[in-house]
């Protein structure tokens, strides 16, 4: 059953918005107004589902983010404080608030700020709202890595070996006990942050002697980005590829996968490409691997949507790394190989639904997919500058369109990316029946994007989608950072010499601009020659 | 008629760096290959004609400042501009992105090599640290811990 039951005969007054469903049939949302504790393109997202769901939608907003895509997107919106995280979308007071105000039944947290925070989960349950996700005892059995690993263990399922417990910073007469067990654990291995995700809060450490200050600067990132410094070690399996599996969870304790990702496509352990299945898997491959998945989620009691993130090493092992209680910003990829909506999974089963059709089937068919997707994440980054945050002005922006391609995003010509939060601009997805025909529309999308006034990871997608060993995959975690600095160079040098040559024909034709009758491709010049002149006919400011 | 134009490649933080090339664009000797540029003029930089333009080419964006190539090589000879300072690198070293000063690791007097960790600097949820472009010593930090920054500003002076 998919959908919550039909309205009463007089149910038309019951929602303010009338059916455009064609057969006339109008069904009750499981909710009338939900908010969402979220920024950029998952918000987009969230609202999005809501708004087939027929569900009202109340975006929250930030100083910085008052005229942004996601506010623009919403039926209504709370403002929450000024720009930085900690003032405004860390604030879960101030969004339980907003819910009450708003007259919300419930709030989805989407990813990142305070998703995995059980703290909110349990504060919004206890103003008698719904949480749209797990329940705030499962965030804190599972969102704690440390509670994870440990329950991992007792499900039977391997976990990469570490420490369960966290590190003693707090106590300099410790500081001997920690470098014991880290060469115990052995060298080089990870600092991790238990509250911790996409790479913040987590160091490399190479030996003993680097490993207090990496304690420190980790237990400070991670204080920064989740309120919560504890850190723990944890052996470096390497080469190894990131392998995820999606769960869905209803509350009569039904538990299923919904296929795995391959996330490997990482910048220090930030994921810039994630696809759907994992290439090269076997079916009982497959299985085992979510059957292992669906372990870890029974042992905690998993309601609602969650991810298992595993490690697998050169030997075909599994490796349990964590669960994520959140929608992962990836799980577009799951939607488009499984033919479901996670988003509106998450949404039923919160209204207490067991799990849909759609669900179910997709998890039967999840060990023997039939398509693969594959999306690539737009952050305003600069790939010359090692990826460093470039936050502007978005002036230019064309997004891909044409089968078998989704975008994902809340950004629009003329948008600010504030320095504040996350770079993630849009997440450009494909699907397609094989993977070398995804790479092939990756390509082809890709190739439609234009974004001008920010620098963007445009570049590099472009090269990888062209890339012969990522059509050949697969790929370790390390393969970006040790193979593309370098290979990114001479394309962007033959870009510099191009823009010169553009930015030199715009100068040149101010003064003198060609007859426009000429038109653009009769003068014999070459194609961004042209465009300079274009663009300074068009565009420079008289 | 043949107008040959300077173009600098200018970074994030409007500081000028790399060779300057003198392009004549209708001289129809422009590389082959065909590529898309968006082109976006930015304004003018000072009185002498000089003009910041945006180019963006298969993703990778560029600013550039563009000046007639006879009238740069005048203004450059009247102004004795310093050309040989850029193989050295820049002495102030300026915010590339805006953010907050983490952490200073170095103080005024100190020798530093290329490469030694100045600042750490807080962006969008990341710790960045920023290195010393050369050897040198530092004359004046100009920021503290603790300090938001904006795009451009002076950060540490390095003699």
């Amino acid at each position: 059953m998919t959908d919550a039951p039909p309205q009463s005969t007089d149910g038309s007054s019951a929602t303010s918005q009338p059916s455009l469903r064609k057969d006339g049939a109008s069904r009750r949302p499981p909710f009338t107004r939900l908010l969402v504790a979220n920024r950029g393109e998952i918000a987009v997202r969230i609202f999005r589902a809501c708004r087939e769901m027929g569900i009202e939608t109340v975006a929250v907003y930030s100083d910085a983010d008052a005229t942004a895509g996601h506010v623009r997107a919403a039926d209504r919106a709370a403002r929450l404080g000024a720009a930085p995280a900690a003032e405004s979308y860390l604030r879960g007071d101030a969004i339980v608030a907003a819910a009450l105000d708003a007259g919300a039944e419930g709030i989805h947290p989407g990813y990142g700020f305070l998703a995995e925070r059980a703290s909110f989960a349990a504060a919004v349950e206890a103003a008698g709202l719904t949480f749209i996700g797990p329940a705030s005892t499962t965030i804190a059995a599972l969102g704690d890595k440390l509670a994870a690993r440990r329950s991992a263990t007792g499900a039977g399922v391997p976990v990469v070996p570490g420490t369960l417990e966290p590190a003693p910073l707090d106590r300099p007469d410790q500081v001997d006990a920690v470098v014991a067990s880290a060469e115990s654990i052995g060298f080089p291995l990870l600092v991790k942050a238990a509250a911790g995700g996409g790479g913040r809060g987590m160091r490399r450490v190479a030996d003993a002697v680097a490993l207090p200050a990496a304690l420190v600067a980790a237990a400070a990132e991670a204080r920064a980005a989740f309120g919560d410094g504890a850190v723990y070690l944890e052996r470096e399996i390497r080469p190894a590829r990131h392998i995820e599996v999606q769960l869905l969870g209803d509350r009569a304790g039904a538990v299923v996968a919904i296929g795995e990702r391959d996330c490997s496509l990482q910048r220090r352990h930030q994921k810039l490409v994630e696809e759907a299945p994992a290439p090269g898997l076997t079916r009982d491959e497959r299985r085992n691997l979510h059957e292992m998945a669906v372990r870890v989620a029974q042992a905690a009691g998993l309601e609602n949507a969650a991810t298992a993130e595993f490690l697998l090493d050169e030997d075909l092992r599994f490796w349990f790394l964590e669960v994520n209680t959140r929608l992962q910003v990836e799980h577009g990829v799951t939607e488009l190989v499984g033919d479901l909506d996670l988003v509106r999974e998450q949404i039923l089963i919160a209204a207490g639904e067991p799990l849909s059709e759609a669900a179910r089937h997709a998890a039967a068919r999840a060990s023997e997919p039939v398509r693969h997707a594959i999306e690539v994440r737009l952050s305003a980054e600069d790939p010359a500058r090692d990826f460093a945050p470039v936050p502007g002005l978005i002036r230019d922006w064309r997004m891909p369109s044409g089968p078998g391609v989704r975008v994902d995003t809340a950004a629009e010509a003329g948008d600010r990316v504030p320095p504040e939060y996350d770079p993630l601009v849009a997440k450009i997805l494909v699907v397609d029946a094989d993977r070398d025909r995804a790479i092939d529309r990756l390509a082809r999308a890709l190739a439609e994007t234009e974004v001008s006034g920010i620098q963007t990871t445009l570049p590099f997608h472009r090269q990888m989608a062209l890339d012969p060993a990522f059509r050949a995959g697969p790929f370790p975690i390390d393969w970006v950072d040790e193979h593309w600095a370098e290979a990114l160079r001479p394309g962007r040098d033959a870009a510099l010499e191009a823009a010169r040559w553009a930015a030199a024909a715009a100068f040149a034709n101010l003064s003198s601009p060609p007859p426009t009758s000429t038109g653009r491709a009769a003068d014999g010049s070459t194609p961004w020659v042209r465009d300079g002149r274009h663009g300074a006919i068009d565009r420079w400011p008289r | 008629m043949t107008r040959r134009v300077r173009v600098s490649l200018v970074d994030a933080a409007g500081v000028r760096g790399g060779e300057s090339i003198d392009i004549d664009p209708d001289a129809g000797d422009a590389p082959p290959e065909s590529r898309r540029a968006i082109v976006t003029p930015l304004g003018t930089v000072g009185h002498d004609g000089r003009r910041r333009v945006e180019v963006v080419v298969d993703g990778w964006r560029f600013e550039l400042e563009v000046e007639d190539a006879v009238r740069a090589e005048l203004r450059r000879r009247a102004t004795r501009e310093p050309d040989a300072a850029a193989a050295d690198g820049p002495a102030e070293i300026r915010a590339i992105i805006p953010g907050r000063v983490a952490a200073v690791r170095v103080v005024a007097g100190d020798a530093v090599e290329a490469g030694r960790t100045l600042l750490i600097v807080e962006a969008m949820k990341m710790q960045n640290e920023l290195r010393a472009p050369r050897a040198g010593t530092v004359e004046r930090v100009a920021v503290g811990e603790g300090q938001t920054i904006e795009n451009g500003d002076v950060l540490v002076v390095l003699r």
